[in-house]
């Protein structure tokens, strides 16, 4: 059929030589970053700032008696738990406080509340109510994601198309399927970010967290190293940490979001 | 007695099995205006629609035709009158002779593709998967989109999106299809492309079709009939047959008489 020709492109949008490009910039950032520390470290104390190899090598010392898995393997454990708990409650309170009107006018206060405590303020009433354990680390993260999510999914729930209600409601389709197949899939990119802002949130939390209410943990060995003045330690913990989570957003979260959101129009490029 | 039963029993049964396809008798609605006076929308419709015909409700802007179209549809309750679908109530629901309804905008959800899109309108009732697929793939065929099943809605142009609604509302197998100036948004040249894609379907389907238009010549070259509603309240003036046999030219001097004629009328 010739009007067929009016089509659009419908290959992927991205080219191949303008991501190697990318990832070749990204190096040479990470490079210059790094001489740049190496000078700054030549004319400081090895306490004050250690230089590059000498946090290399304690990254060495740290990963060869398993210290550095484990304590990775516990903080991640612990935000995990409060992140799912905090997902798995906020999203349908989140869902509740968009679709009943009442609901969301009484409860709108107490978000903005919630997100202007400090994640110290939690972290001591945890260590009040759950001493030292892992509840307390989970228990800030918690607080601190829950609200985060929360909000987020009641604004994806204003962002509901009416004319899709409707579209469902002539092909008489029951109220729980316009849940799941209107109401679910235009809430999941507004909970996506939500949840990765609360993820981001909360492994920044969980360090303060275990600095004062745990005896394990990243948070822990953070404060340890730096109560015994092990500078390059403290710089060990710090990269891995960071190395870790920019590995988990570039390579889960980033390109989970780019395959769940395809159908979004490119308006970023 | 609520008021429905109420307009019911005053309005008698449908006439059961050889009835026309929609059968509305003094329809009346009002809507609240906004000073809290009572809007007169429709008064005292009366409308037949045969098997298999093609009507158009032809008015301006204002003259109640959609309201009568969702009346008809079931989306809006008519204050009193009758509606029957093929000589039953039409809020009964009758899977012997289906309506489906197109809306005025595509109204394609972005996060589906194109196949995605037209398994929708069989998701409401369990259809099994296999099926669903299957019946939706040949839903697009016939609207002449192969190829783009996994396309999604941003990818497509306007016409071709206008498809992928036609295909939705086809893929139900519907005796009656209820159109609400369906192509009105797109531009002349697509719009007459999707007029001979309705009328090759309409040919191969024979489905009952109802469309909303306030464009003469749309009504002129697609419909068996043409009923002309003129506004405050609403009402049909008059109900048109179109004589000529399809497909028509808006230049033949016969349709033109027509299209001059109902340009008088409206």
């Amino acid at each position: 059929m010739a009007e067929m020709i009016e089509q659009r492109a419908l290959q992927p949008p991205v080219r191949r030589a303008f991501r190697i490009g990318l990832i070749a910039e990204r190096l040479l950032l990470v490079a210059v970053l790094c001489a740049l520390w190496w000078l700054l470290s030549l004319s400081a104390a090895p306490y004050v700032l250690p230089g590059p190899q000498r946090v290399w090598s304690a990254i060495g010392v740290i990963a060869s008696h398993g210290d550095l898995w484990q304590n990775l393997a516990i903080t991640f454990w612990r935000v995990g738990v409060g992140f799912i708990v905090a997902a798995l409650v906020g999203l349908p309170l989140g869902i509740v406080l968009g679709a009943n009107r009442r609901a969301g006018e009484f409860f709108e206060p107490v978000l903005p509340v919630l997100n202007t405590v400090s994640s110290a303020i939690w972290a001591i009433f945890a260590i009040i109510w759950f001493g030292i354990s892992n509840a307390t680390t989970i228990f800030v993260v918690f607080m601190t994601a829950m609200p985060l999510i929360i909000t987020n999914v009641w604004q994806g729930t204003r962002a509901v198309n009416a004319d899709f209600i409707e579209l469902a409601r002539v092909l008489r389709m029951p109220d729980w399927k316009i849940m799941m197949k209107i109401y679910l899939p235009t809430i999941l990119p507004y909970f996506f970010s939500g949840a990765r802002l609360a993820f981001g949130f909360g492994w920044r939390v969980s360090l303060v967290a275990e600095t004062i209410g745990s005896s394990s943990g990243v948070g822990y060995r953070l404060r340890q190293a730096a109560d015994l003045v092990r500078t390059d330690q403290v710089f060990a913990w710090t990269l891995t940490l960071v190395l870790l989570m920019a590995v988990l957003e570039m390579g889960v979260l980033s390109p989970l979001e780019r395959h769940l959101f395809r159908w979004k129009k490119e308006a970023e490029a | 007695m609520t008021a429905d039963d109420r307009s019911r029993a005053a309005s008698g049964p449908c006439s059961g099995e050889d009835a026309p396809a929609i059968s509305l008798s003094k329809i009346n609605k009002n809507f609240p205006g906004p000073n809290g006076e009572r809007l007169e929308v429709l008064r005292d419709i009366d409308l037949s629609v045969g098997d298999q015909a093609i009507v158009a409700l032809l008015g301006a802007s204002g003259a109640g035709k959609s309201t009568l179209l969702n009346i008809i549809a079931g989306i809006v309750k008519p204050d009193s009158g009758r509606v029957c679908i093929c000589g039953a109530p039409n809020d009964e629901l009758n899977d012997w002779c289906a309506a489906s309804y197109m809306f005025q905008d595509e109204r394609l959800l972005p996060w589906r593709t194109a196949i995605k899109n037209v398994e929708f309108a069989l998701e409401a009732a369990s259809t099994p998967k296999a099926e669903r697929v299957r019946r939706s793939a040949d839903a697009l065929r016939l609207v002449g989109l192969n190829g783009f099943e996994s396309a999604f809605p941003y990818q497509l142009s306007g016409g071709m999106r206008s498809r992928v609604a036609l295909a939705r509302s086809l893929v139900t197998e519907p005796k009656i299809l209820l159109m609400d100036e369906p192509f009105s948004r797109l531009d002349a040249q697509t719009r007459g492309l999707m007029h001979r894609e309705l009328l090759r379907i309409h040919e191969m389907k024979r489905m009952t079709v109802v469309f909303v238009t306030h464009d003469v010549e749309e009504a002129v070259l697609l419909a068996d009939e043409v009923a002309v509603m003129s506004p405050r309240p609403g009402t049909i003036r008059e109900i048109v047959p179109i004589a000529p046999s399809r497909p028509r030219d808006p230049i033949e001097p016969q349709v033109a008489s027509y299209i001059r004629r109902l340009r008088g009328l409206i």
